[in-house]
């Protein structure tokens, strides 16, 4: 979501080799918090500056209109806009000009923050008012379009036989899309996002609708797999309208056990053991105290809470949970009552969303799982030492691997995003493989390997779309 | 272009001379895959490479890379040649880079549950590297005998381990691969970054070596399961036993593979091992876990089982087929060749799939085998093969079946795998619109194609002559639907197995 034109705009910026070295971080610092006293105030002003449309898409023909506007090949009275839309349209957008336009999808929920190079001319998508999800009827699959919450696909799915494998890390009320031009973080015991998209239906740069991998079956030798390698970005190659989701059938019996563990170390084997056990839980989702508190108000916090779902046959889940019990040794109490986040109606979801979308959140840590304990004791350390208050989401994978999300008490101000992101990196360089993404992290990483895929990246962008319209890069 | 004579000594220079073949048997055995080719496609195209290049380190497969820029010989890597559609197979000749000398497992990370291998390795030897250390590798591809993790990961291959998270692509970590420049790109970080920090390797996946060659590969592993058992029903039919696949899946149960065989299977396998299991329409389920859970699952199968009038084999039965699950072509005996049609079908469409592999196969008047397997949960693998003898007139026309399945795949909602050299024609129809996107990777990978050039985009042939230089892909479907017609045609169907029985009895 922007990341190609953030990370072009800073190469393009520091291009000079004498100049790289010494202004790169600090001409990230300075746009991303828009520091007038180290950058012109026209280029401020311009940073500022948000696309001057927005459309409110009901139909995927709008779309493909519009960018047939937008590229050139048609012009704007093809819109069949009332004269006063038309008027505004044309002035807003400077048509006429030599300019270029570009288009922009609007994530219905972002968890971090948003681009640094924001569009400043074209338009902006609203997905919100599409939102239908079509299930199969002979597969457990679904067309979700972008604009339809997980919530609603996630509440919807059993009445239809089937069951939604992923779940947000943290549970904000995210759209489907977000997965593909934000940053929602779905994610399974078992895999990725990604291992549950089959296709995309996108419109492209030229505004043909075109599908990205298969609807009804997996991807697998029919030359480049661009879906996935595309997939978090997929909004900067083409505009993503619908996403063929990849379900599973709805199980006889599924519970929630809840497990509360008052020491981080022993939180921290009990998980890498679980991983390396033959036991295969649906989704296992950990919370510090803080967060635990946020979620569960009603509920006395303990230190570390890990709610592990799992299903299957009804005679078969008492072994499962008795196996969980054996992998999780080492906890304090455990309480098959407590309900899990997911699970709540769609309002008291929306709510608790609501209270979690206050907090500050940087991005992603990715660490194994053994290190959890000692990484979230050093965030919250980090959190007393920066006045703001520490928590973090996480969810465990079958890897070994958890996927962490840091947040913070503290107001989303643009330099408090900054330093805390850069705090929560250093924290996460000292732990043994772990990874930091985040918008900002891909700007400061400058292995060599990640520029080189980097640099691919954004070539494949530019022959992708020639007409330069989903989210093109612009240069300082 | 240097005279091949210069170019064969720069390339001993490099190698060495016991690591470059250039006679012409060495060639010959290069110039073709698993699929039996009939000798008029050397009309087309150049089969035979030039030079065969045996690299033991990723910087002698770089320089390899760099001396084309020399020589101007097209690159073709192959790994264990295992493919069906002449992914691996020149197309003009040039140099064949066989990466089978790359055979190391380099590290088993315990602690980050990967292991790093050369691309050469044999995922069989892979599997039991990794077993004698008390893991267990998420995915093995069907071919695991023959096929190297870099050819497999270039096929983009399907294979057990599926619905329990272990797609192909869920386990690369990340690949070290030679680019067309000669440089060493890694395609995703060291840490797991879960798709983040601009991970390429996806789309190296399914690439048939066409956008650089893969050196090394980290996989993941799991722990060794508690416990693995094996269980085969029979069916009686086919349709029957792919109506318990899709049970399996409805009933959101989890085993680590589930396959169905034909009895035609079992017929070819009888005559070839007299001890081979009765032919009858069989599946076979491989389950992984705990004790309580594959005892649970176990339950659970013999119910669904019951439902489609099916009955549970003896266990040694059982055991025997899983011992052999990855020698699934020994049928190729019988008849000298055999070609396999790879296709996805939706899970749900599996019963038609089936019969409609066989009717297929009836009408084209061939001897071969339906078999299907799950590969997750939306998605079943139709694997039929037939038996050929590509040194007859009428053996050729038996291609006709890889195009005929292909279409029948499109119709289901599905698709066939693999493009290659023969089945390019089939790449506009898997991707529409979507075609130009994946031309484009190519374009910025591989702007002078240099690496596997002229295939799985386009199909360019061996005459250097402007007009004639590349064929349109659907001139190629046409060749394979007259191949078909002719194949129809045929008065009598092939009876393999009657002939080798004459055969051996004489």
């Amino acid at each position: 979501m922007g990341l190609l034109r953030d990370w072009h705009y800073i190469e393009k910026a520091v291009e000079i080799p004498a100049l790289s070295e010494v202004i790169r971080e600090s001409l990230i610092r300075a746009l991303f918090v828009r520091d007038d006293r180290l950058l012109p105030k026209d280029l401020i002003a311009d940073l500022n500056r948000l696309p001057p449309v927005t459309v409110k898409v009901k139909d995927d023909s709008e779309v493909r209109k519009l960018v047939r506007v937008l590229n050139g090949e048609e012009s704007t009275v093809s819109l069949g806009l009332s004269a006063e839309d038309y008027h505004f349209f044309r002035t807003q957008l400077g048509v006429g000009r030599t300019r270029e336009f570009g288009v922009v999808v609007r994530p219905r929920t972002l968890l971090t923050y948003d681009w640094i190079v924001p569009e400043q001319r074209g338009v902006q998508l609203d997905f919100t008012a599409y939102a239908e999800i079509e299930f199969s009827e002979e597969a457990h699959r679904a067309i979700a379009q972008v604009g339809a919450t997980w919530k609603q696909l996630y509440d919807a799915a059993p009445a239809k036989g089937h069951r939604v494998p992923f779940v947000p890390t943290v549970p904000l009320d995210f759209a489907v899309g977000d997965g593909v031009y934000g940053d929602a973080p779905f994610g399974a015991y078992r895999g990725e996002f990604g291992a549950y998209v089959n296709a995309l239906r996108t419109i492209s740069p030229f505004g043909h609708r075109a599908r990205v991998g298969f609807e009804e079956v997996a991807n697998n030798g029919t030359a480049y797999d661009l879906l996935h390698a595309t997939l978090p970005l997929a909004g900067e190659f083409f505009l993503p309208v619908a996403l063929a989701l990849r379900l599973e059938a709805k199980p006889t019996a599924r519970k929630t056990l809840t497990y509360t563990f008052d020491d981080g170390a022993k939180l921290s084997v009990a998980l890498d053991k679980l991983t390396r056990s033959s036991t295969s839980p649906d989704w296992v989702h950990v919370t510090e105290a803080v967060a635990a508190r946020t979620l569960r108000p009603s509920v006395a916090a303990e230190a570390f809470t890990a709610q592990i779902s799992m299903s299957g046959t009804g005679t078969g889940l008492p072994a499962k949970e008795k196996a969980l019990d054996t992998a999780m040794a080492g906890f304090k109490a455990k309480s098959p009552d407590v309900p899990n986040p997911f699970d709540a109606p769609a309002d008291a979801y929306r709510k608790t969303a609501d209270t979690v979308a206050r907090s500050l959140f940087v991005g992603e840590v990715r660490l194994p799982a053994k290190a959890l304990g000692d990484f979230l004791a050093k965030m919250r350390a980090f959190g007393d030492q920066s006045t703001a208050k520490a928590g973090a989401y996480a969810s465990l994978r079958a890897t070994g691997i958890v996927s962490t999300f840091p947040f913070f008490a503290a107001p989303k101000d643009r330099s408090k995003v900054y330093n805390l992101s850069k705090g929560v990196r250093a924290i996460a360089s000292k732990v043994p493989g772990a990874a930091f993404t985040s918008r900002l992290a891909h700007l400061w990483e400058d292995e060599a390997n990640f520029m080189r895929r980097m640099g691919f990246l954004r070539s494949l962008k530019l022959t992708i779309d020639t007409a330069h319209v989903a989210q093109p890069l612009v240069a300082p | 272009m240097a005279s091949l004579d210069y170019a064969y000594r720069r390339l001993v220079n490099t190698l060495g001379p016991e690591r470059v073949a250039r006679s012409e048997f060495d060639r010959m055995v290069y110039s073709h895959d698993f699929a039996s080719l009939p000798k008029v496609a050397l009309l087309q195209w150049k089969l035979y490479p030039d030079f065969v290049a045996l690299p033991q380190t990723t910087e002698e497969v770089a320089a390899l890379v760099k001396l084309s820029d020399e020589s101007l010989l097209q690159i073709t890597p192959r790994g264990g040649g295992t493919g069906w559609c002449g992914g691996s197979v020149p197309n003009r000749g040039g140099v064949l880079i066989d990466m089978r000398k790359m055979n190391r497992v380099l590290a088993l990370d315990s602690d980050g549950r990967t292991v790093t291998t050369e691309a050469g390795v044999t995922w069989k030897d892979l599997e039991d590297f990794v077993e004698s250390k008390g893991f267990a590798l998420p995915f093995v591809p069907t071919n695991a005998v023959g096929s190297t993790v870099g050819g497999a990961i270039n096929s983009g291959s399907t294979g057990f381990g599926g619905l329990r998270g272990g797609r192909l692509r869920d386990v690369i970590a990340n690949l070290e691969v030679v680019l067309p420049d000669g440089k060493l790109l890694t395609t995703a970080p060291n840490a797991d970054a879960g798709g983040q920090l601009a991970d390429l390797t996806s789309l190296f996946l399914g690439a048939e070596g066409t956008l650089g060659i893969i050196t090394k590969a980290t996989i993941r592993v799991v722990t060794k399961p508690e416990t693995s058992k094996a269980l085969v029903y029979a069916f009686p039919d086919l349709p029957g036993a792919a109506r318990f696949l899709k049970a399996i899946v409805d009933s959101g149960l989890e085993p680590y593979h589930a396959m169905l065989a034909d009895r035609d299977h079992f017929v070819f396998e009888r005559a070839l091992q007299p001890d081979s299991p009765e032919p009858a329409d069989l599946a076979l389920v491989g389950l992984r876990g705990s004790k309580d859970d594959v005892a649970d699952t176990e339950r659970t199968l013999d119910g669904l089982v019951a439902k489609e009038k099916g009955k549970r084999l003896a266990v040694e039965v059982a055991e025997q087929l899983w011992r052999e699950r990855y020698n699934n072509y020994s049928a190729r005996r019988l008849s000298r060749g055999l070609l396999t049609s790879y296709n996805l079908v939706p899970v749900g469409r599996l019963p038609e799939a089936v019969e409609t592999a066989a009717k297929i196969r009836r009408r084209l008047k061939l001897n071969g085998s339906v078999q299907a397997y799950l590969v997750d949960t939306t998605t079943a693998a139709l694997v039929p093969y037939v038996l050929m003898d590509d040194t007859r007139p009428s053996g050729g026309t038996a291609l006709g079946f890889v195009k005929r399945m292909g279409d029948a795949a499109f119709k289901m909602d599905g698709h066939p795998m693999g493009l290659g050299l023969f089945l390019v024609f089939n790449l506009r129809k898997m991707h529409g619109r979507a075609t130009t996107f994946i031309s484009a990777v190519k374009a910025v990978f591989d702007p002078r194609k240099k690496i596997n050039g002229g295939k799985t985009l386009e199909v360019w042939t061996k005459y250097p002559w402007p007009g004639v230089r590349a064929i349109p892909p659907q001139g190629m479907a046409v060749g394979l639907e007259i191949a078909a017609m002719l194949r129809r045609a045929k008065p009598t169907r092939d009876r393999f197995v009657r002939t080798y029985e004459q055969e051996k009895g004489s």
